[in-house]
């Protein structure tokens, strides 16, 4: 069983070696160590809070280098696809183009078997239109999430957040605030709170499911 | 209008565009082609095509009431109606969202205020804000002598027989709630009946289910008919010896149907029970005349009336308050507080705990004069046409539903429609028509979520309007609306 992550004295296992690919000059536990740290501007996004999770199936490597996910479709951490999605959201300055950019996205999102996404336990609560939110672990462990709206701008909402998050370790889900998503300010004159409900309920949303598919969790120190 | 005019017009506004746009009432430029048009510029254009919009932004601008040449089909609603005539009052009317032209379509949830309201308040706190009825100086003097006239003209105004029974509130929902658990907890008794409708308000209905908990009454719902108003027939067969209270909307916030109050009162008092009325929806836009609808009790906020929020009142017959054991409990509701008990205040002090809104009281007072200066008469005259002009207009659109009855000979509408346009959510019509067109419409379920369920939907968009709007905002509404459904409809 394994003793839980550290930052700088990591015990490989062979199953771990696969994540080296790439960074052949550095020491594993380095190259990780440097790639969080390019992204820890806004989120103090430390190994720490990693200590705590033990997904059983998995050792400490994993944990450690899920953000990395080369056996993912693309191997882009959530933080870098926020950023991508904030950046292309703030080029577009009038705020109907942020709303034609969501029903682009909104078009583009996998149609939901209705019958199944649209089950009362899957409703968020709080938002003006209905929004419903499937989430389940794949074979790797990460969360796969479904989405659907009667709404076509809160499927669009939807959709962003799926692409940010669908394929992501429980944890990267857990780690993005509401903040890191204000930038896409779509429907919000300044920093209002209306169209901030939908995205944060749903985000919110996702975060809840996820935790709830994992198995508990002993008490942390 | 000839051409020559015109190019007049069009110099005029080019040169005095930059210094007066946001100090004239805003007009539109009145082109024979076309009823809305907004552009000061060489060639007449529309609001309606975003190709228009070609470098700078759209601008509104003003000019004189002199160049009215529109001839309307109906003189209420033509260039020099109440809704002209007010808008210089109401500055905030005067400026644009997301380069438009703010259209305020969303008074029923809440009013705007004319600069006299916003004078009150200003001098209020600049000249005697002090606190009132316990103070010996000059300022409290004046501050409580200003607060009780305020009193007078809400008395006056719905022609109350003494200003004792207008109790000053947060709101209407704290008015309501004040009936529930001061007259409600002692008069209600296990199995004892209240009559709502299902249309009626969130705050008209929670405050009777969590005091019919305590008391062990039943609520009962009137439905709707087929015309979706509130099926009077089944609400007078309702009436029994254990109907204890009826408490029904004057004017439905959704529905735009107007419930006969008059003949209520009657079936009512024939077995014995009270009437309360929560005519939010309906001070504001008509007389209201409480000593000829014989109501018990009756509530409205001042923020739907041109008045500040935070201050309501609740109209309530003398012997009834009298009756009545405390709400809220503190300071001025008392006579004298011992440790061990307390006795208290005549109403409507009894039921008038801690400091009240003064400013906001007495910010009302100056919205009542302004509403009695134009005449609630001639505002309601005035809001039928609209209400009928919006309505019409609104069915022109495709694939549209309007909730309620269809205006007719019998049936007044007040002015506001909530709608549902097919396949189009309504947040997303109302995000849109924001965005594109600074159009100001509600999404939701506008606090009335049994009478959603009962319609079947989740949500409707709804459109209200009060006298300062003009024909010229439902043309422009319109316009936007099937810009939006255009626009959403290219993208299926």
């Amino acid at each position: 069983m394994v003793s839980g992550p550290t930052t700088t004295s990591l015990s490989l296992s062979s199953s771990s070696s696969s994540f080296l690919f790439g960074f052949n000059s550095l020491k594993f536990s380095q190259r990780a160590r440097l790639k969080f740290i390019d992204n820890v501007n806004e989120r103090k996004f430390t190994f720490a809070p990693l200590k705590c999770i033990r997904i059983s199936g998995f050792d400490s490597c994993s944990a450690l280098t899920a953000t990395e996910a080369p056996l993912a479709p693309s191997s882009e951490l959530v933080s870098d696809k926020l950023h991508r999605l904030a950046t292309e959201f703030r080029a577009l300055h009038e705020p109907i183009d942020r709303v034609k950019r969501l029903l682009h996205y909104a078009a583009i999102l996998p149609p939901a078997d209705e019958s199944r996404t649209r089950a009362p336990e899957n409703r968020v609560t709080g938002c003006t239109t209905q929004v419903w939110v499937e989430a389940e672990l794949d074979e790797s462990g990460r969360v796969r999430f479904r989405a659907d709206s009667d709404s076509e701008i809160s499927k669009g909402f939807c959709s962003c957040l799926i692409y940010v998050l669908d394929g992501a370790d429980p944890e990267e889900v857990a780690m993005v605030k509401a903040n890191d998503l204000s930038d896409l300010n779509v429907g919000l004159h300044g920093k209002s709170h209306s169209r901030v409900n939908t995205w944060h309920n749903v985000l919110v949303a996702m975060q809840k499911r996820t935790e709830a598919l994992l198995p508990q969790q002993p008490q942390c120190e | 209008m000839p051409s020559s005019t015109l190019t007049l017009f069009n110099l005029c506004c080019n040169s005095i565009m930059e210094t007066v746009v946001h100090k004239l009432p805003s007009f539109k430029l009145l082109n024979p082609t076309s009823s809305s048009s907004h552009y000061c510029s060489t060639t007449t254009t529309t609001r309606t095509s975003k190709s228009f919009r070609v470098g700078s932004r759209r601008r509104s601008f003003s000019i004189s009431a002199s160049a009215s040449a529109v001839r309307e089909d109906n003189q209420a609603l033509g260039s020099v109606s109440l809704g002209h005539i007010t808008r210089p009052d109401f500055p905030i009317l005067h400026q644009e969202v997301n380069g438009s032209r703010l259209v305020y379509l969303d008074n029923a949830a809440t009013s705007q205020k004319p600069t006299a309201v916003l004078n009150a308040l200003q001098n209020y706190y600049e000249a005697y804000n002090s606190n009132v009825h316990r103070g010996i100086h000059y300022l409290s003097a004046r501050a409580t002598d200003e607060y009780e006239l305020a009193r007078k003209k809400v008395a006056a105004f719905i022609n109350a027989l003494d200003s004792r029974e207008i109790v000053f509130t947060k709101n209407a929902t704290e008015a309501i709630n004040l009936v529930a658990y001061s007259w409600g907890l002692s008069n209600l008794k296990p199995e004892d009946e209240v009559i709502l409708t299902i249309a009626e308000h969130h705050s008209a209905i929670v405050p009777w289910q969590l005091v019919a908990q305590k008391t062990g009454a039943i609520l009962k719902f009137v439905s709707l008919n087929q015309d979706e108003a509130p099926d009077v027939d089944n609400l007078r067969q309702m009436f029994s010896r254990k109907t204890k209270i009826v408490v029904v909307h004057h004017v439905s916030n959704t529905l735009a149907s107007v419930l006969p109050i008059e003949e209520i009162v009657l079936w009512a008092h024939d077995v014995g029970a009270k009437v309360l009325v929560d005519a939010c929806q309906s001070v504001p836009h008509m007389v209201v005349n409480v000593q000829s609808l014989n109501v018990d009790f009756l509530v409205a906020s001042s923020h739907k009336m041109c008045g500040p929020t935070g201050v309501g009142f609740l109209y309530g017959k003398s012997e009834l308050l009298s009756a009545m054991p405390p709400f809220l409990g503190g300071g001025e509701m008392i006579s004298d507080v011992f440790l061990d008990h307390s006795t208290y205040a005549e109403p409507p002090s009894r039921f008038e705990a801690g400091t009240p809104a003064i400013g906001e009281a007495i910010g009302l007072g100056a919205a009542i004069d302004y509403l009695s200066r134009l005449g609630m008469q001639k505002i309601h005259d005035y809001e039928i046409e609209l209400a009928k002009y919006l309505y019409e207009s609104l069915l022109s659109v495709p694939n549209i539903h309007v909730y309620g009855p269809a205006p007719s000979e019998n049936v007044d509408r007040a002015a506001l429609c909530s709608f549902n346009i097919e396949n189009i959510h309504p947040t997303d019509i109302a995000t849109f028509l924001d965005q594109q067109h600074g159009v100001a419409i509600r999404s939701g379920h506008h606090c009335a979520q049994p009478l959603h369920r009962h319609l079947g939907v989740n949500a409707s968009a709804r459109a209200s309007l009060h006298f300062y709007n003009t024909k010229e905002d439902v043309d422009d509404f319109i316009q936007a609306l099937n810009d939006t459904v255009n626009f959403f409809n290219s993208f299926k």
